[in-house]
């Protein structure tokens, strides 16, 4: 497992760490102060949309919690003009690419099945959440395939030269249309990155019912080399995606990345781990937590206390922003159910709203 | 300061309520945005709620043990500035099963929860009582309420419902059923007159013009004559019917009784008869049917069918059938000869006959010589009865009306069913009342059950 | 006026090379269709004229090839994807259904997803389990998809391009029991829209609604009834869904009397829609109720009982004197 910053904070790389360096050391210190930033904030946001849930205001929340060490770290290794295919608890992700985190409670609230359009340039290509499981892994490898028939990799330009990257969890790796992509991606040499967060639960299924073999040995058989690593380490999920994005781009085809991580909350919130986990467990994990160590370590190498106080207030900031303007979010009308599921004009989308603005209109006034 | 609400949310999709399990606060406590007020459990698990104002905790509205609905308010917390959340709505499922109470017998219902007042009575097992709390969204109570859709275009007023688009018609808007029933009772749909709110046809029109086989019918009122008067001499047939009427009706001292029957199963009768292939080609209709009951009455009421003379009552022991027919010149009565011993489909045969000779004005005298009693259909001009008269010679004549839909007590219940009045006058020198009486009751059993025929 | 006499699977296979030609982000998908050409020949000889980047013979997997197919829409591309037989389908269901019906609503519109699936169907070739399947039902109920089905070689010719043409998903049946009989191909002109359902011969008696296989089916049951002095009306479906109802609805007011045939069982089926909608909407026109002639309601058969299965004429027939009763 690939580690350069242990649960304590300590810049200690492990030995299976040695070819990814090159990648770490073009990172600065702004760059920490920024995945730090990102994580807390991030996580901030999580748990405002976890207690918003709680109050009524979301059907449902999916928490991040836990998880921002691999997602803020690959995250930022990924280049402008790649392709990202989230599953759907990918919020730091989300964050980090442009996309206003208020899309997210538009999701969750029950207002969109989406929330917004990943072609539109400041979304940076972060594709919409996709919930049935697995299925988007051969949506990402289609469109590698489609990158590679344009021409537009491996060119030996590697600020142009796009990849794609596709993120999905442990359980995920069991379902068919996993293995279908990575057979499509193997037969195709595909410019991607499979970059599975491996957080040990699939809600109350632990990993070791989905894989009897450690996940990021889950390609070889078809041919997709894979590396592990300990996924809240942000130095390390930032290095060793860098790598896999490279080499993706560079003609070398389809690579795997599994990431050790933890769900510390609860699959969503109608989920009560409770009943399936052991406290000792958990308290194990928040041990390794990622912002810990990272702030740990900023510590030691300089950030006042200044520094931290700021983030946490442009976090709480942030969150109060985003808790403000849920609270407004209204559904919208009834002719948005009709209005995009063709893209061109269909009598049946027409006849059933003029039907339906007709029954509707057929009511008296509702005091 | 506003004391703003907290409604317990629906905290894992779908749950309807929980329980109170702690408060972690007290009234008069301060406290932020998410801090966490209270311990619940749901059906799912035990969870935290963090309050969504910041201010000063008012009232404890639910205590530690209750269980209440999602939507419930359960804490009070006085604010500044911020805005109340509102209370979050159930879906329609949540709250349909809100108000439901599950039971396992029906007759738990009564010791249910107060909440449900109103029960609908005993329900399969396990589908609830339902009832309280379900209301639907009213309509303005414009006649728009009580339209069906689809409504044909030939409709007046703009429909309320949404209507679907229908295409244009063709022709004569029907119901299936009653171009069915057009076709049983053997009825052109194009000349029908249509009186349905859509301009359709209804099951009145198509049995009243049933009834209207006659061709004279007025369709146009003409203006009134240029000339004062008109004379039309008196000869021909008109003679005749003047000279027979008179010497009938003011001999024979005339008596009338009637009865109203359920002629439903004659009718289902004649359907069923005009299916069968014996009668294809034949007219079948309820004259045919009333026919045979007057012939088996005959049998039973033997002096109705006979013939006054000073001297002796002739009663006859066959009998000629006579029907009324109108022509272009006026009534005659042509009998069927030996009625009583033809089958069902001779006798329609015969009256088929008739009818058309009559209609062709080739009915010979011989034709309506030596009738025994006679039949007239009125119910064709569309009249309920009458007091007919009766055809020199003899003493009974039975009219048929117009037969339609009436409410009528059947089997205990008020059902529509078809329904006629039987006329008949007597020669009261022959035929007293109870006699009279007798002998219609019988034809009117016959018209509300053919089967006794089989007799 | 330039007419070709064509098997309808060579009318396809010139309809995709003159949509490859005109549209450079036009690409096919599918087992075997790259160097065999495909099992029915359907896409033979394009591999060799516009290359295996456009041509491509996929693994063996068709959720896979219809999920990579939408990853290749959102790049842009317009990816015509083969399913090798109709009983194979499912596999890709859940592709189909969850993803490419729903992408375009998901993403509020901002994203097309023009992708094609072919799907050769239907019975009458005598082939084992799986291969004779009419699985439209399940497809036509899913909102955000389209399906059409050609029934003749001039309407696979335009039809296919048409379905490429359209910015929405198109489930592409083709009759394979129908792929090398031959029929006249008007290459110069379609003459009728992708969705738009067609009187293919005059009556006045009662009509009989079809698709695919099933109108010659139809039409040759219409002559049986023309010599028995029954005059029938026989309109192509062509569109699955949506349903071009105008011609219908004027055809049931000009006969009352109505007939759909399908090879596919009857429950829950584009019949029983077809009745439901033509009851409700000439409820007063109708002499008699709809009628269908179907598949039963049981798995297709071994070939050997096909005969049995599927309807023919005399089933047909059938259908019409008991609808000339009422």
């Amino acid at each position: 497992m690939v580690q350069l910053l242990t649960p304590e904070g300590k810049f200690a790389p492990s030995a299976s760490a040695e070819e990814f360096l090159p990648y770490f050391e073009k990172l600065t210190d702004a760059d920490f102060r920024k995945f730090y930033t990102d994580m807390v904030t991030v996580r901030r946001y999580d748990t405002e949309a976890t207690n918003l849930q709680r109050q009524g205001q979301l059907a449902l929340w999916v928490p991040s919690h836990g998880q921002e060490g691999a997602q803020v770290g690959s995250a930022y290794a990924t280049k402008d003009q790649d392709h990202i295919f989230p599953a759907y608890r990918e919020h730091a992700i989300a964050h980090i690419r442009g996309v206003d985190l208020i899309e997210l409670i538009r999701q969750f609230k029950g207002i969109t099945h989406g929330g917004w359009n990943p072609f539109d340039p400041k979304h940076k290509n972060f594709h919409i959440y996709t919930l049935v499981i697995g299925s988007h892994a051969l949506h990402s490898t289609g469109y590698a395939m489609g990158i590679t028939l344009d021409g537009k990799t491996n060119t030996g330009t590697p600020d142009t030269d796009e990849a794609v990257i596709v993120y999905f969890g442990d359980g995920a790796t069991s379902q068919g249309d996993v293995s279908e992509a990575f057979v499509f991606a193997a037969s195709y040499q595909t410019p991607q990155v499979f970059f599975v967060q491996n957080n040990h639960w699939a809600i109350s299924v632990p990993v070791s019912v989905q894989a009897r073999v450690p996940l990021y040995l889950r390609g070889t058989g078809f041919g997709i080399p894979g590396t592990q690593i300990d996924g809240n380490d942000v130095f390390a999920s930032y290095a060793v995606t860098a790598k896999h994005l490279e080499d993706a781009r560079s003609g070398k085809g389809p690579s795997l990345i599994e990431a050790h991580t933890y769900r510390i909350g609860a699959h969503t919130s109608s989920d009560d781990p409770t009943k399936y986990r052991t406290d000792e467990e958990l308290q194990g994990w928040i041990k390794k937590d990622p912002i810990a160590r990272l702030e740990t370590y900023l510590r030691e190498s300089g950030a006042d206390e200044k520094f931290f106080t700021s983030v946490h207030e442009q976090a709480a900031d942030f969150a109060a922003d985003i808790r403000r303007r849920a609270v407004e979010l209204t559904a919208p009308g009834p002719e948005s159910i009709f209005r995009s599921v063709y893209s061109e004009p269909h009598p049946v989308m027409e006849e059933q709203q003029a039907w339906l603005a007709a029954y509707d209109a057929s009511f008296e006034e509702e005091a | 300061m506003t004391a703003a609400k907290f409604y317990l949310p629906d905290v894992g999709e779908g749950l309807t309520e929980a329980e109170i399990v702690s408060w972690k606060v007290k009234p008069g406590d301060a406290v932020d945005v998410n801090q966490v007020l209270v311990e619940i459990e749901t059906a799912k698990s035990l969870v935290e709620l963090p309050s969504p104002y910041a201010g000063t905790v008012g009232e404890l509205l639910v205590a530690e043990g209750e269980t209440v609905e999602v939507g419930t308010a359960i804490v009070t917390i006085e604010s500044e500035g911020s805005s109340q959340l509102t209370a979050p709505t159930p879906t329609l499922a949540q709250a349909a099963m809100a108000n439901e109470v599950f039971v396992t017998d029906a007759s738990e219902v009564d010791g249910a929860k107060d909440a449900n007042e109103e029960k609908s009575g005993s329900v399969l097992v396990g589908y609830g009582t339902g009832g309280h709390g379900a209301t639907r969204r009213r309509r303005p109570s414009a006649a728009g309420n009580a339209s069906p859709a689809p409504v044909p275009p030939a409709a007046t007023e703009a429909p309320k419902r949404p209507v679907l688009p229908i295409v244009e018609t063709l022709g004569v808007i029907a119901k299936p059923p009653i171009r069915k029933l057009a076709k049983d009772l053997d009825v052109d749909l194009s000349k029908v007159e249509p009186t349905g709110i859509a301009g359709e046809v209804t099951r009145d029109d198509v049995v009243r013009h049933a009834q209207q086989a006659s061709v004279f019918r007025n369709i146009a009122t003409p203006e009134w004559s240029a000339d004062r008067e008109e004379r039309i001499p008196v000869k021909g047939v008109r003679k005749a019917i003047a000279t027979a009427m008179v010497q009938s009706a003011f001999s024979a001292p005339h008596v009338s009784v009637f009865v109203d029957v359920d002629a439903t199963r004659t009718m289902e009768f004649v359907k069923r008869l005009k299916d069968s292939t014996d009668f294809a080609g034949v007219k079948v209709s309820p004259l045919l049917i009333l026919a045979k009951a007057i012939i088996w009455a005959v049998r039973r009421n033997p002096t109705v069918n006979s013939t006054w003379t000073d001297k002796e009552i002739i009663v006859h022991h066959y009998v000629n059938l006579g029907i009324a027919a109108a022509t272009p010149r006026g009534l005659i009565v042509p009998n069927v000869k030996e009625a009583q011993s033809m089958s069902l489909l001779e006798l329609a045969r015969g009256l088929e006959q008739l009818t058309l000779n009559a209609r062709d004005g080739k009915t010979s005298p011989a034709d309506m010589a030596d009738g025994t009693i006679t039949v007239t259909n009125i119910g064709v001009f569309g009249m309920d009865t009458g007091t007919p008269i009766l055809n020199p010679g003899e003493v009974g004549i039975v009219a048929l009306g117009t037969i339609k839909q009436k409410p009528w007590v059947f089997e205990g219940e008020v059902r529509p069913r078809f329904v006629t009045t039987l006329g008949a006058s007597f020669d009261h020198r022959v035929v007293d009342g109870d006699v009279a009486s007798r002998f219609l009751a019988d034809v009117a059993s016959i018209v509300e059950e053919p089967a006794l025929l089989l007799d | 006026m330039s007419v070709q006499n064509l098997p309808l699977g060579k009318a396809i296979n010139l309809g995709l090379r003159e949509a490859m030609l005109a549209d450079p982000t036009v690409v096919l998908m599918g087992e075997d269709i790259g160097t065999l050409g495909g099992v029915f020949r359907v896409t033979e000889g394009l591999k060799t004229e516009f290359g295996a980047h456009r041509v491509m013979d996929t693994p063996l997997a068709e959720s896979g090839i219809v999920g990579t197919a939408i990853g290749l829409a959102m790049r842009g591309y317009r990816p015509v994807v083969e399913i090798q037989f109709d009983g194979f389908i499912f596999p890709a269901f859940d592709q189909i259904t969850t993803q490419l019906a729903k992408l375009t609503f998901r993403h509020e519109g901002a994203l097309s997803m023009p992708v094609v699936i072919r799907v050769p169907y239907g019975g009458h070739i005598g082939a084992v389990e799986h291969h004779q399947e009419s699985p439209e039902a399940y497809f036509a109920h899913t909102a955000g998809l389209r399906l059409v089905s050609p029934s003749n070689p001039h309407d696979a010719y335009w039809m296919i391009q048409e379905a490429i043409a359209s910015k929405d998903p198109v489930m592409f049946f083709e009759p394979k029991s129908r792929y090398w009989p031959k029929g006249d191909v008007d290459t110069s002109t379609s003459g009728f829209p992708l969705h738009a359902s067609r009187v293919v011969r005059e009556g006045t008696d009662v009509t009989i609604v079809g698709h695919g296989a099933m109108v010659s089916m139809i039409l040759q049951a219409a002559d049986i009834a023309a010599s028995e002095g029954t005059s029938v009306e026989v309109i192509d479906l062509r569109s699955l869904s949506p349903i071009d109802y105008a011609p219908i609805l004027t055809s049931a007011a000009k006969t009352g009397r109505l007939v759909v045939a399908q090879e596919a069982p009857g429950f829950v089926s584009l019949g029983s829609e077809i009745a439901a909608t033509v009851h409700e909407k000439s409820f007063y026109l109708l002499e008699a109720p709809v009628l269908r002639v179907s598949g039963f309601d049981t798995p297709f058969p071994p070939a050997k009982q096909e005969a049995i299965y599927l309807p023919d004429a005399d089933r047909i027939l059938d259908a019409v004197d008991r609808a000339m009763k009422y």
